[in-house]
């Protein structure tokens, strides 16, 4: 920026208040206004003819001064131009910026800004191809289908600076017609007969004090604007593929375990217990032997139990290192019917697992518990070695999608904001409401 | 990835589910315990238990 050589301008006096009056575009500028009194100046004209005087409630002071010179897209562009344009939606005015930037070799490009969103603009050479037989009408250009988004009829509420057409304050509206494709969005001006096409891409303020080299910083974008990019819209297509491989990865290992688990029975037994009889309820099994690495044990009780509860207290002991893992177990099983018809409550089989139980032999001790006045129970016990489970398949599985479906709510949340401001706002916003 | 926290996450959950099921941890509400003594086989009504103090309900409609 330093380097660059100062911008070359012709100037001359505004015949409306004898101001001095900056013109940058040379030959291409057909009108340009005088900042102190608001006069448009025809610039062909050698007189400077006033083509219109408005009125302006507040001098405006463009956030880009006219003058300023920057690098878009990397070749050097001077701000030229500078207009207020205007919607009137539900009786509410929405007002937007335009900046006209030039470069004498380049051409003309436009910087728009809306509450913080700005869009790097450049008129298209090309006319798209619009289909309006659907619902929605799409436009296409360069291979990229654009969604329609929103009409409206825009008119010119403040200008300052130059502009290559016979600008005017009020008076004719234009019917700008929106499509979008994030970041992109492709726009149709009308007046009269005439159509304009233009292509925008969403950039952030940061991008254009950086291109400007503007002091301080840009105002934070507001809301969520037309074509501005979604935050989860390529993250959230990441994040889905890798869950995917995750979850393959996981259905892989369980697989893997379900095949080489031992799941190998290494005791049975059956019992019949009789509170009623008295004596010594506890006892001990015999010997068994755990094979293979610290590994789960799954013990399995099976009862005839009817309309009664039996709780077991077991104890897996080690039979050489007195090591022991304690813990009890209820089995309660009851049926009937009554005016909803028949119901069953509980089960007649439980299954536990001790978790990490080192290799050894092992012997249970068993001590069932039931009421005292019970006539007794039949049960067998079964005890498997290393049983795959899929259970900790399934958590994993559930906590792996926790963040995606997080990530797809909040993409849809934003797409929501994006399209309530548009002519299809969805069903459950009411329409555009700021 | 232009997040790897995501990846990260993944592989821990995907460590520690491996871990799990290689380990053999349960979710079962077990107490141990050392140095239970021989006898016990001899006597099993002389061993105390730790679980005395888990709920137990013994339900019926």
């Amino acid at each position: 920026m330093s380097t660059a050589p100062p911008p070359q301008v012709k100037s001359f006096n505004c015949p409306g208040c004898g101001a001095p009056v900056v013109i940058r575009g040379f030959a291409t500028t057909l009108s340009v206004v005088c900042g102190n009194c608001h006069s448009i100046l025809d610039a062909k004209d050698p007189n400077f003819a006033v083509l219109q005087r408005f009125q302006a409630a507040e001098s405006i002071q463009p956030p880009i001064p006219l003058g300023t010179r920057g690098k878009v897209r990397g070749e050097p562009y001077e701000v030229i131009g500078f207009q207020v344009r205007t919607i009137t939606e539900e009786g509410v005015d929405y007002s937007w910026d335009e900046y006209l930037l030039f470069n004498p070799y380049k051409g003309y490009r436009y910087l728009t800004e809306y509450q913080g969103h700005w869009n790097d603009v450049t008129v298209l050479r090309t006319l798209p191809e619009v289909n309006a037989s659907g619902a929605r009408p799409v436009a296409k250009v360069n291979g990229e289908k654009f969604r329609h988004f929103q009409t409206s009829q825009a008119r010119t509420t403040y200008v300052l600076g130059e502009f290559p057409w016979q600008v005017r304050v009020g008076g004719e509206t234009t019917t700008c017609v929106d499509f979008v494709s994030p970041p992109r969005m492709l726009s149709s001006e009308t007046t009269g007969s005439e159509t304009t096409w233009s292509l925008g891409e969403y950039i952030t303020g940061r991008q254009v004090w950086q291109a400007f080299q503007l002091p301080g910083s840009p105002p934070a974008p507001v809301g969520v604007y037309e074509n501005q990019p979604s935050p989860y819209g390529g993250n959230l297509k990441e994040v889905w593929l890798v869950c995917a491989l995750f979850l393959a990865a996981m259905v892989g290992m369980a697989l893997f375990f379900t095949t080489f688990a031992r799941n190998e029975e290494v005791f049975s037994g059956s019992y019949r217990f009789a509170p009623r009889t008295g004596g010594e309820a506890s006892f001990v099994t015999d010997y068994f032997e755990l094979k293979g690495r610290t590994s789960n044990v799954e013990l399995t009780t099976r009862t005839d139990l009817s309309n009664n509860w039996v709780y077991f207290n077991y104890a897996l002991i080690n039979a050489d290192t007195g090591q022991a893992f304690d813990f009890g177990r209820e089995v309660s099983y009851y049926f009937g019917s009554d005016s909803d018809g028949a119901w069953t409550e509980g089960s007649l089989k439980d299954t536990a697992v001790v978790p990490a139980v080192p290799s050894g032999r092992y012997y249970l001790r068993v001590e069932p518990e039931m009421d005292a006045n019970a006539a007794g129970v039949w049960y067998e016990i079964l005890v498997k070695r290393d049983v795959p489970s899929m259970s900790y398949f399934l958590i994993a599985a559930l906590l792996l999608l926790l963040p995606p479906v997080f990530l797809a709510f909040r993409s849809m949340g934003f797409e929501q904001a994006r399209w309530r401001e548009s002519d299809y706002p969805p069903a459950a916003s009411g329409g555009g409401d700021d | 990835m232009r997040h790897p926290f995501y990846l990260v996450y993944g592989l821990a959950l995907l460590g520690l589910v491996t871990m799990a099921e290689f380990r053999g941890w349960s979710l079962t509400s077990v107490n141990e315990m050392k140095d239970v003594p021989k006898s016990i086989r001899d006597n099993p009504g002389a061993y105390r238990a730790h679980y005395a103090f888990y709920p137990r309900y013994f339900g019926g409609k």
